[in-house]
C-alpha cells in the first residue's frame, strides 16, 4: 500500500516538474528545452 | 556603461566575452560563430565593482560591412554610443587585424586594444613592441590569452577608466566621396599602406608569412577537391566508429547495468501496486527514460570529438573542400556552415542561415540543413546500427553523407522549382591556423551537451512516455486494454492510420508509426516510444558489452528485416525535423510558401528514401519487391507530378521577373 503510494507521488511529482520546467523555458522564449545556447538562438530571433 | 567587444572574424571575442562574463556561448575555430550581438554584466573581479555590460558583436573586417553579420557591428559601434570599445586583434596577424582598428580609433569612442593569442605569438617567436604600438595608435594596448584570461583585467580597468574621454585618431579618412569607386579604393590603399608602415615598426617574426610551412603543405591536401573530400570521409567515419561501435558503447554498458538494475528494483516494490502504476513508472518512466539516457554516452563521445575537430580548426578545412559543390547546385558557400554545425544541432544550424545574403539560398539552405543527423538522431542511429547491423559504424557514416547527398539533390530540385538566376556567389573564410585543440573545451562542450540531453529526457521525453503508456494502456472508454488486445488502445487506434501509409515502407504497424509520430516533438522519442510499445529497456546488452545482444531484442520485437529497418531509420532521419527546428525555419524562412514547400519536401524525401530502399532491397535479397509496391509507387508518382507542376508555375513567372524586353522589344529601343 505505501508502495503504491509513494510510486503515485512520484509519477505526478516527475510530471509536474517537468511540465513545469518547460513552461517556464517556454515562457522565457527557449526554442529547445535545455540546449546550452538557446538563449542566443532566441535573441538572435527577436534582433531580426 | 557598456563596452563593445569589437574585432575580426576569429580573433576571440566571443572567448573573451566569456571569460569576462562568465557565459558560455557558443565559440568556435573558424569565423562568424557569431551572427548576433549578445549581451551580459561583466563581473564584478574585473570591474573593481562597477556595473559594466559587456556586447559581443559579430566579426567584421571593417566599417564598411560586406556580410550581413559585418552589418550589425558596424551599425551598433556607429549608433548605440557604447561607452567605450575594447578592439580584439589578432596578434597572429597584426596587418591584417589593424586596417579595422584604425577605423574604429576614428570614431570618437574610448579604444582599448588587447593583443589576442599572443601565446602562440610567444611560441612561433613573433615579438610586437606593445609600448611602441600603443603610441603609434594613441590607445592602451594589452597582450591577452583569452583562454587563459590573461591580461582581461588590465584590459577592462583602461576601459572603464577611458570612459567619458575621447579618442584621438592615427589616421584620418580624408574626405572623398564615398559613392567614387576609384576614390574609396585609393583611400584604402592609403590606409593598409600606413597599417602597415606601423607593423614594419613594431613586429618582429621568425617565421615569414611568405614562406610554406608544413601546415600550408597539410592545407594543400586537405582543401584538395578529392583528396579533401576522402579524408573528411575517414574522419566521420572514425569519428562515428569511435564513439557509435567503441568506446561509446563500452561506456554505455557500464550505465544500462545501472537503469536496468534501477528499473527491477521498481518494479520489484510495486509488485503488489496496480498494473498500471507499475507500467506508468517501472516502463513508462524508467524504461523509456532509461532507453532513451542509455545512449547518452555515444552521444557525448560524438560532442566530444566533433569539439576537438572544431577546435584545432579542421572544420573550417571541411568548409573550404564543400564550398565549389554546394555554389554548384546552387546554394551559398556559406551553405557551408550551416550543415558543420549541423551535426551537433538542428536549431542554430538554421540560425546560422542568416548569414546567407541570398534569399532563395538562404531559404533553401535552412530548408535542407536538418538533413544532417544531429545529436538527438544519434540514438536512433545507434539503436537501428545495433540492432540491425552489429553495431556497426558505417549505418552513422552513410547516414551522414547520405544526409549531405539530399542536400544536394534538396538544392538541386529545389533550383528547379524556383529557377535560377546565375550570379557570381562569394564566400570569404580564413582558414584559422592549425592548433592542438583544448580538452579542456571539448569537454566543457560534451558536458553542456549532456546536460542538455538529460534535461531534455527528464521533461520532454519523461512526458512523452508518460503519455504513450497511458494511451497505450486505456482504450477510448477507460477500461484497461486486455493482454492480447493491444490493438484496442487510443495509441493504436490513433497511429493505425498512420501506418496504413507506411505499408509500401515495409513498416507499416501501429507501433512504430506511434514511434516516428512521437519523433517529431523530439527525435530521441522514437528510442522511448519503442521501448514503451514494445516493453524493451536493455537496448544495450550488459554482458557481451556491445549493442548487439540486447539491442537484438528489438528486432525480434519489431520484427523488421535489415532492409525495412534501414528504411524506417531514413524515414525516421529525412523526414521533417522536430517541431522546435521547424519553428526555426519558420522564422528564417518568414514564408508560410516556403515553411509548407520544406515540410512537404522533407516529407517526399523521407517516404521516397524509405520506399526505395524497402522495395530494391527488398527485391535483392528476396527476389521480389515488397508489400504494396504498386500504391507506393503511385504516392511517390503523385509526389513527383506535384513537384512537377509547382516548379512549372513558378518558373512561368521567373522570367517575367528577370526579363529586360517587354513583348519582345528592348526597353532600350522602344
Amino acid at each position: 500500500m505505501s508502495s503504491t503510494i509513494i510510486a503515485t507521488a512520484v509519477v505526478v511529482l516527475a510530471v509536474f516538474l517537468a511540465g513545469r520546467y518547460i513552461y517556464k523555458e517556454k515562457k522565457k522564449g527557449s526554442k529547445c528545452i535545455g540546449c546550452p545556447y538557446c538563449e542566443s538562438c532566441s535573441k538572435i530571433d527577436k534582433d531580426s | 556603461m557598456r563596452i563593445a567587444f569589437a574585432g575580426n572574424p576569429n580573433s576571440g571575442k566571443t572567448t573573451m566575452y566569456n571569460a569576462l562574463t562568465g557565459r558560455s556561448e557558443k565559440v568556435g575555430n573558424w569565423g562568424g560563430v557569431t551572427v548576433g550581438s549578445k549581451e551580459y554584466p561583466i563581473k564584478e573581479e574585473y570591474t573593481g565593482g562597477k556595473e559594466v555590460v559587456a556586447v559581443d558583436l559579430p566579426g567584421a573586417y571593417s566599417m564598411s560591412p560586406f556580410t550581413p553579420e559585418e552589418g550589425i557591428t558596424s551599425e551598433y559601434v556607429r549608433t548605440a554610443n557604447p561607452d567605450a570599445i575594447v578592439n580584439i586583434v589578432d596578434a597572429t596577424n597584426l596587418s591584417r587585424s589593424l586596417f579595422f582598428t584604425t577605423q574604429l580609433l576614428e570614431l570618437g569612442i574610448p579604444v582599448v586594444v588587447a593583443l589576442n593569442k599572443s601565446d602562440i605569438n610567444e611560441k612561433e617567436g613573433t615579438k610586437i613592441d606593445v609600448k611602441k604600438l600603443s603610441e603609434k595608435l594613441k590607445c592602451p594596448v594589452f597582450e591577452t590569452t583569452s583562454t587563459e584570461g590573461k591580461g582581461l583585467k588590465d584590459v577592462i580597468s583602461n576601459a572603464i577608466e577611458l570612459v567619458g574621454g575621447g579618442q584621438s585618431a592615427p589616421y584620418v579618412q580624408a574626405d572623398i566621396n564615398l559613392q567614387n569607386k576609384a576614390e574609396v579604393d585609393a583611400e584604402d590603399r592609403k590606409r593598409f599602406s600606413f597599417v602597415n608602415d606601423i607593423v614594419a615598426n613594431v613586429e618582429k617574426r621568425e617565421m615569414l608569412s611568405s614562406e610554406t610551412t608544413k601546415s600550408d603543405k597539410l592545407d594543400g591536401v586537405l582543401t584538395n577537391p578529392i583528396a579533401g573530400i576522402l579524408v573528411f570521409a575517414a574522419v566521420m567515419w572514425a569519428v562515428f566508429w569511435v564513439s557509435q561501435a567503441w568506446l561509446g558503447p563500452l561506456v554505455a554498458d557500464w550505465l544500462v547495468g545501472w537503469i536496468e538494475t534501477f528499473q527491477e528494483w521498481v518494479a520489484g516494490k510495486l509488485e503488489n501496486s496496480p498494473a498500471i502504476l507499475s507500467a506508468l513508472l517501472a516502463d513508462g518512466i524508467v524504461g523509456g527514460v532509461g532507453a532513451v539516457v542509455g545512449f547518452l554516452p555515444l552521444v557525448m563521445v560524438m560532442y566530444f570529438l566533433i569539439a576537438l575537430l572544431e577546435d584545432c580548426g579542421y572544420m573550417a578545412r571541411v568548409s573550404a573542400v564543400m564550398d565549389p559543390i554546394f555554389k554548384r547546385v546552387g546554394l551559398s558557400g556559406k551553405s557551408v556552415i550551416p550543415v558543420v554545425i549541423g551535426t551537433g544541432c538542428g536549431i542554430p544550424a538554421i540560425m546560422a542561415c542568416r548569414t546567407i545574403r541570398d534569399e532563395r539560398e538562404r531559404r533553401a539552405t535552412s530548408m535542407l540543413a536538418t538533413f544532417i543527423p544531429c545529436g538527438a538522431k544519434i540514438p536512433v542511429i545507434a539503436l537501428f546500427a545495433g540492432a540491425f547491423f552489429a553495431g556497426a559504424g558505417w549505418v552513422s557514416t552513410l547516414s551522414y553523407f547520405f544526409g549531405l547527398l539530399l542536400i544536394f539533390l534538396g538544392a538541386l530540385l529545389i533550383k528547379y522549382i524556383t529557377g535560377y538566376k546565375y550570379r557570381k556567389s562569394f564566400f570569404i573564410m580564413e582558414l584559422p591556423k592549425w592548433k592542438m585543440p583544448s580538452l579542456k573545451f571539448a569537454f566543457k562542450s560534451m558536458m553542456e551537451r549532456a546536460k542538455a540531453y538529460i534535461i531534455k529526457a527528464a521533461t520532454i521525453i519523461l512526458i512523452c512516455n508518460t503519455v504513450v503508456q497511458i494511451m497505450q494502456t486505456f482504450d477510448w472508454h477507460f477500461n484497461v486494454v486486455e493482454e492480447g488486445a493491444e490493438n484496442t488502445s487510443i495509441l493504436a487506434s490513433i497511429a493505425s492510420p498512420f501506418a496504413i501509409l507506411l505499408i509500401p515502407l515495409g513498416f507499416g504497424v501501429w507501433q512504430l508509426a506511434a514511434a516516428a509520430i512521437t519523433g517529431f516533438i523530439a527525435k530521441e522519442n522514437v528510442v522511448g516510444t519503442l521501448a514503451v510499445v514494445y516493453g524493451l529497456t536493455a537496448f544495450i546488452d550488459v554482458d557481451e558489452l556491445e549493442m548487439t545482444g540486447g539491442a537484438n531484442n528489438v528486432a525480434m520485437a519489431t520484427g523488421l528485416t535489415s532492409v525495412t529497418a534501414l528504411a524506417y531509420l531514413f524515414f525516421n532521419l529525412y523526414t521533417p525535423p522536430c517541431f522546435a527546428a521547424i519553428g526555426a525555419m519558420n522564422s528564417e524562412m518568414k514564408s508560410r510558401a516556403w515553411l509548407w514547400g520544406a515540410i512537404g519536401l522533407q516529407l517526399g524525401t523521407g517516404y521516397t528514401v524509405a520506399f526505395l530502399i524497402h522495395q530494391f532491397g527488398t527485391l535483392f535479397t528476396e527476389g521480389h519487391f515488397g508489400n504494396a509496391f504498386i500504391p507506393g509507387l503511385i504516392a511517390v508518382a503523385i509526389m513527383a507530378t506535384a513537384v512537377i507542376l509547382i516548379g512549372r508555375k513558378t518558373r512561368a513567372h521567373f522570367d517575367e521577373k528577370y526579363r529586360l524586353h517587354r513583348d519582345g522589344k528592348s526597353g532600350a529601343a522602344a
